[in-house]
């Protein structure tokens, strides 16, 4: 075993967990996998995976712009490398996009569906056609493999200067415009990261982001490879790095001073503390680092402050594309575990390739070599089993699939089960009304709550007409309230305990005292409730499906009752004014949906509240007009 | 015991059958990896693809030349696949599972079909199984997996029957299902890792053994060579 080779193996355990939980998402959905919600709808897979992969990618643009343009024909070992590492850094953020967007076949629709005045438009497109020329730009160096395709190879050779300048100007576009996007939301971001000079400073930090992750990428696989490593390139990249980190720093300077937002930096908040940490972490630090000569030249300050550089501009994005706007927003969002298991994931599969294209393409003068990848070497034994695992080569795919697969397994043994529905839709028990004669309904304990005039409803219905409301009772009862079934808010649930019948903790019956022996255990065979509970008034029933035992949730439940009789008795006794939402709801809902709309707390209930579908044309338009008085009241 | 089965039925499910599809298709591909490599050494390239084919094609079905030297063996070899596959993944109940947790079903045996399909199968096992025993020159050939996996088959099928067609109570339906989806899931596991791995192998065997005889002459001394021990008898 060998570095590179355990370094593979974590990879693709990585990659093989995150598959499974991929699959969880892209079957369950957004609300299974993420604690995204309406208020926060961008979190870790934006900040991370695609601002953050967009930032990591800018060492293609600043080292093809130091070589081509500059003409320093020094850094030429690095420029392939940091070509390859842009272009799988873009295919890392498409990769991530699908996973965050909520309709992900519906990709394609920018490029047909053109709406110019949207940044995200802007940054779709950029993104799109800047993976289009990296790919053609890097292109040549896979083909240079195979003659067969000697001429497509000299054709884009031939044009490469054209893609290299195109290269540049659109990520240079690119990446500013990642930070014209936040311009559009000056009140959702922190003040100490909204800035009219956004797209400047993300150019800036990108440039400086750039040159350290080529840095650091070339650090990190000289030692993965062990090889000689390139500590003086790297140390003429970290003297450039001060330049640009220098400036950077100044203009957030001026920028904060400007502002007048000094008093916040200082305030204490936890803002505060992540501002002045990114700050010394990205910026103050590397320069002292790459500033003085001893320390430049030192293998290991260069590993630190590379890396210093490369994890405070991700941070950097992180907090631009979410985490200080939590403040303002109010919401408490932590990525779930999931989360941050597919953007490990994308990372792993985008490192998977990059070592796999250096170890069979001319990246490097010198190509590496997976030493159990030679020919030659004495074949590999698998310790544990001292079983032969083929030529070396073979040897390794054997290792690297057993990987993913195991990995993979034990992803879909933690996939959630029963969280279909994710967040969208809080699962919330309901408790009882409470009152006598004016009972007090209230499940979700949100003091939302309608009054509802008990006594007076039966007296107008006759003391016998109890179970047109009450139409079920459960054994050994004499009535049964709504929540007793309709235990949850806003789900409906399956109140027959199909699995505590059959079993011994529960109610202790054998499966074929329900199903008729001899015949295939289904609905259609089982016996029907009454034929054991005969007090089960089925007649009465007022929306029971006969065959699936299903209990509508809380809330549908009481509008379908309530308001349909509502519907119909406003018509009867011609009060109009009992059909509309406010007889029951006597708290103004719409002042908490435009408190709401502020940002201040989430109440997803209001989204997933169904009315009932009346067929009352004549009333319901009249309802629209009240309504329509009532809100220009 | 209703948490275990529950467990069992769950995540401890989806773990098992995640190996065993991914497992196959693993070793599938590797097999396939395999034979290119193997065919780009061969130094005979012409493959006669059609009588390998036509090979493969043979060994699917039980009226073939091997038949005639072992007609009890191959047919009841035969019938007792056709239960071993049908019954586990087109029986109501299984298909029921599925919907209930992906959504996704297909058509399912009637109740009758199912019922003795699975007594045919119990019972084409146990006589399979004798067979090894008895005749000696199987059971010399035979190791000790070969006679483990007749058995652990066999447990899923009778603990299912009893579970589906005698009428027992509570606590032993919750025993015996419970050992049925445990075993079940032990046989998922181990299906890519052991000899089961037959069931996607078996139509490669016939190209394998066929570019094996297409390996240029001195074939051997290369692979001496590369086991460090040339000029060792071969
Ligand atoms: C208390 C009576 C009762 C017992 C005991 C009982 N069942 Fe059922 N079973 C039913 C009813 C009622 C339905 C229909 C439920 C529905 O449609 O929602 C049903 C439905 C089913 C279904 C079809 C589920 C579906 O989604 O269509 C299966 C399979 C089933 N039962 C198997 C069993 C087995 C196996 C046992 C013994 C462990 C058993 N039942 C014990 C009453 C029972
Ligand atoms: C069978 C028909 C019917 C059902 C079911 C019903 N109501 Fe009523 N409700 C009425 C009638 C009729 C009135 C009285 C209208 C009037 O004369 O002012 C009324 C009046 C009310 C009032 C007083 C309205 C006002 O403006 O003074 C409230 C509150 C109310 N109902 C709530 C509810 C709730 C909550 C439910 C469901 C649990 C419900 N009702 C179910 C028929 C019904
Ligand atoms: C190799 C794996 C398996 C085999 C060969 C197998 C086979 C069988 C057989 C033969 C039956 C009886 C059918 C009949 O006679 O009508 C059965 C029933 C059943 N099996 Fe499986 N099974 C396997 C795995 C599983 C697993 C993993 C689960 C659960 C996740 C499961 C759940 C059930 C259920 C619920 C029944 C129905 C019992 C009833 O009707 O009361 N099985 N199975």
């Amino acid at each position: 075993m060998n570095r590179v080779q355990n370094t593979k193996i974590i990879l693709w355990l990585i990659t093989g967990f995150a598959a499974a939980v991929g699959l969880n998402r892209f079957i369950f959905g957004l609300g299974a996998t993420t604690n995204l919600t309406d208020s926060t709808p961008w979190g870790l897979w934006i900040g991370f995976d695609v601002m953050g992969g967009v930032a990591l990618a800018a060492g293609g643009f600043v080292m093809t712009a130091i070589f081509y343009i500059m003409k320093r024909e020094e850094f030429h070992p690095l420029v392939k490398p940091a070509v390859l590492t842009a272009f799988l850094g873009y295919m890392a953020v498409i990769l991530g996009l699908l996973f965050d967007l909520g309709l992900p076949w519906n990709i394609w629709h920018m490029i047909i569906f053109w709406n110019p005045h949207s940044p995200l438009f802007e940054v779709g497109w950029c993104v799109m056609l800047y993976s289009a020329v990296l790919l053609l730009e890097f292109s040549p160096v896979p083909l240079e493999k195979y003659s067969r395709y000697a001429k497509i190879r000299n054709f884009l050779m031939k044009f490469r200067f054209v893609f290299v300048l195109l290269g540049i100007m659109l990520s240079t576009l690119h990446q500013s415009s990642l930070g014209s996007l936040f311009l559009i939301m000056p009140f959702k971001l922190h003040p100490l990261w909204y800035s009219n000079i956004l797209p400047i400073q993300f150019f800036l930090s990108a440039v400086a982001l750039g040159l350290m992750m080529v840095a650091f990428e070339s650090l990190a696989s000289h030692w993965l490879y062990k090889r000689k490593p390139e500590t003086s390139l790297v140390e003429k990249l970290g003297k450039t790095v001060v330049w640009v980190l220098s400036i950077y720093l100044i203009v957030k300077i001026i920028d904060i001073l400007a502002a007048g937002e000094i008093t916040i930096v200082l305030n204490g908040s936890w803002e505060s503390f992540v501002f002045i940490s990114e700050i010394f972490i990205s910026i103050i630090f590397p320069i002292i680092i790459f500033s003085v000569p001893k320390m430049r030249r030192n293998i290991k300050a260069q590993w630190i402050g590379s890396f210093m550089v490369v994890f405070g501009m991700v941070f950097n994005r992180i907090n631009v594309g979410g985490l200080t706007m939590l403040s303002i927003t109010g919401d408490s969002y932590t990525p779930s575990w999931m989360e941050i298991t597919i953007s490990l994931g994308v990372v792993s599969a985008a490192a998977l390739v990059f070592l796999f294209v250096i170890e069979h393409f001319n990246i490097w003068d010198l190509k590496p070599q997976d030493p159990e990848s030679l020919p030659h070497t004495a074949p590999s034994f698998d310790y544990s089993s001292h079983a032969w695992l083929g030529t070396p080569d073979a040897a390794s795919l054997t290792k690297f699939s057993l990987a993913f697969v195991l990995s993979f397994a034990v992803g879909m043994a933690l996939m959630p089960e029963k969280k279909l529905h994710g967040k969208g839709i809080e699962e919330i028990t309901v408790s009882r009304a409470s009152g006598i004669e004016r009972l007090l309904i209230n499940g979700n304990k949100d003091d939302n709550l309608v009054e509802f005039p008990h006594k007076e409803h039966i007296a107008r219905l006759g003391e016998d007409q109890c179970a047109q409301c009450h139409h079920l009772t459960l054994p050994r009862f004499i009535e049964n309230s709504c929540w007793e079934c309709h235990t949850n808010m806003y789900k409906p649930v399956d109140y027959f305990k199909h699995n505590w019948h059959a079993s011994s903790s529960g109610a202790n019956i054998k499966c074929d005292n329900c199903h008729v022996e001899g015949v295939q255990r289904e609905s259609k065979s089982a016996k029907n409730c009454v034929d054991c509970h005969p007090k089960y008034d089925f007649n009465n029933a007022r929306f029971i499906g006969s065959q699936k035992y299903f209990a509508i949730s809380y809330t549908d439940a009481f509008h379908q009752l309530c308001v349909s009789c509502h519907f119909i008795k406003a018509d009867e006794l011609n009060k109009q004014n009992l059909t509309e939402c406010k007889s029951c709801h006597k708290v103004k809902i719409h002042d908490q949906v435009a408190e709401n709309l502020k940002w201040k707390t989430t109440l997803p209930h209001f989204n997933s509240v169904i009315l009932p579908n009346i067929e009352k044309e004549k009333n319901q338009s009249e309802m629209s007009k009240d309504e329509k008085e009532n809100i220009n009241n | 015991m209703e948490s275990w089965l529950e467990f069992a039925k769950g995540p401890l499910f989806r773990l098992t059958f995640a190996i065993m599809l991914l497992g196959l298709i693993r070793i599938f591909m590797l097999d396939i990896w395999g034979i290119y490599k193997a065919y780009r050494k061969a130094g005979d390239k012409n493959m006669p693809w059609k009588l390998v084919l036509s090979r493969g094609l043979e060994w699917f079905f039980p009226v073939n030349r091997v038949a005639r030297n072992r007609p009890f063996y191959s047919t009841f070899s035969t019938l007792f696949h056709i239960g071993l596959l049908v019954v586990p993944i087109f029986l109501y109940a299984h298909v029921k599972q599925w919907e209930k947790s992906i959504g996704i079903s297909w058509i399912t045996l009637p109740f009758d079909w199912a019922y003795w399909l699975t007594i045919s199968t119990i019972v084409f096992a146990i006589a399979l199984l004798m067979g090894r025993m008895f005749n000696k020159s199987s059971s010399f050939l035979s190791r000790k997996q070969d006679y483990l996996w007749p058995i652990l088959l066999l447990i899923p099928f009778i603990t299912g029957f009893v579970c589906a067609h005698l009428n027992v109570n509570p606590t032993y339906y919750q025993f015996f299902m419970l050992m049925h989806v445990l075993s079940g899931n032990l046989i998922f596991i181990l299906i890519p890792f052991t000899k089961i791995a037959h069931c996607v192998l078996m139509p490669l065997s016939q190209v394998v053994c066929t570019i094996a005889w297409k390996f240029p002459p001195e074939t051997d001394e290369a692979v001496c060579s590369t086991l460090n021990k040339k000029g060792a008898a071969v």
